[in-house]
């Protein structure tokens, strides 16, 4: 997380080149969207109880539980002539990108428009039970989920493809827990799934990320360039980790203390 | 097209400052709740904290994603909307005025001189839209 905002932080003033970073999660976390409720939507205890950390991002949108998944970033300037400048068409393009990417790997992905679906309270609170903004399903079940944040011209847009899903676990560490449980997990597992269960067959981390990577290549007919971090971006993530994202109080209460951040 | 008052000034990020005296009042314009579609969330800084000019003052959330709110102006929050806190859907409705998010004490007027007034606002965002 520090990352991707230091990147953006850092694009609002240099105009760089777009961004797309590609990662997973050790340890598994809960990301939360910028206004949720820590206490609302995560089980805090049983995300102790399965070593699971909660943390908040900086874009918007539900709890994504991050554990068999690929995370993607996208930072651009919103001027960039690769994306669109309206907000939905950015999420259009991204999504047809990933689309791209799965299919490379067998997986025929298509494009839900506007607007959300799911009305159940907990598939709704779960980032994956309710597609929206272009986002991808496959044989209407949603694969992957996304979000942005948008300032000063520039816009970084978080997605998560999941690589393999355990409604079960899901519903254990998302609130609300007064339902029943095996119930849920049973919605759950009829509204999402993941490129495991398409493919039928285990893929690696690794070859989900060549595919993507190429999908972006393809749909944006681009070259992509593996690049490191600018010092002035090291060092702002250094200060982001320490002030913000290692610190409870922005991760369960969303706060920063000294203003580093985008809060108060 | 959106018609945006006389007597407000204009930032490039669709904020609008309304100045009595040292006293400047903040807002979004209609053109970007428009744009934004129905506000979710927001989150606004407390009366005296201290908001710089051309930084996030404060943050919303619609069912596009989340955006920063860029002030206009330098200076000491003295007020905050609490009504919108209660009804956010006032932002949407009514931008120009029961919308206001904050007022702050400027601490240099002279900022105010960089501001796009009514009508060259209504020229940016004609620019913008048709880029969009």
């Amino acid at each position: 997380m520090a990352i991707d905002e230091a990147i953006f932080r850092e694009n609002q003033r240099t105009y760089a080149p777009p961004t797309l970073r590609f990662y997973s999660w050790s340890p598994p976390s809960v990301s939360l969207g910028y206004f949720q409720s820590t206490c609302k939507e995560v089980n805090v205890e049983a995300c102790r109880r399965y070593s699971v950390d909660i943390v908040r991002r900086p874009t918007g949108g539900k709890a994504v539980l991050h554990e068999n998944d690929l995370t993607y970033a996208v930072i651009a300037s919103e001027r960039n002539p690769l994306f669109p400048p309206d907000i939905l068409g950015t999420y259009k393009v991204i999504s047809g990108c990933v689309a791209g990417g799965l299919s490379e790997l067998g997986i025929v992905a298509e494009m839900k428009g506007e607007g959300r679906s799911n009305p159940d309270d907990f598939l709704k609170a779960a980032c994956f039970s309710s597609p929206s903004r272009y986002e991808l399903l496959v044989k209407r079940k949603k694969i992957c989920g996304s979000a942005q944040l948008r300032s000063k011209g520039v816009f970084l847009q978080h997605g998560s493809i999941l690589v393999d899903f355990d409604p079960v676990k899901t519903c254990a560490l998302l609130l609300p827990q007064d339902g029943d449980q095996t119930q849920l997990a049973k919605k759950l597992h009829g509204s999402v799934t993941s490129v495991h269960e398409q493919v039928g067959a285990s893929v690696s981390i690794e070859n989900i990320c060549h595919a993507v990577k190429k999908g972006f290549e393809k749909k944006l007919d681009i070259k992509l360039v593996e690049g490191c971090l600018t010092l002035e971006e090291e060092s702002l993530k250094l200060r982001l980790m320490n002030d913000k994202y290692m610190n409870d109080k922005w991760n369960m209460e969303g706060k920063v203390q000294d203003g580093s951040g985008n809060s108060d | 097209m959106k018609v945006f008052p006389d007597d407000l000034l204009y930032n490039r990020e669709h904020a609008w400052v309304r100045v009595e005296g040292e006293l400047a009042t903040i807002g979004i314009t209609d053109y970007a709740q428009e744009k934004l579609g129905e506000i979710l969330a927001i989150e606004l800084p407390e009366v005296d904290s201290y908001v710089e000019r051309d930084e996030p003052f404060g943050t919303i959330e619609s069912a596009k994603g989340v955006f920063e709110l860029i002030s206009p102006v330098s200076g000491e929050v003295v007020n905050v909307n609490e009504d919108i806190l209660d009804d956010i859907g006032i932002v949407n409705s009514d931008p120009h005025d029961t919308g206001w998010m904050i007022t702050l004490e400027m601490s240099d007027s002279e900022e105010l001189d960089d501001l796009l007034d009514s009508r060259e606002y209504h020229d940016f965002v004609l620019k913008e839209a048709e880029s969009d």
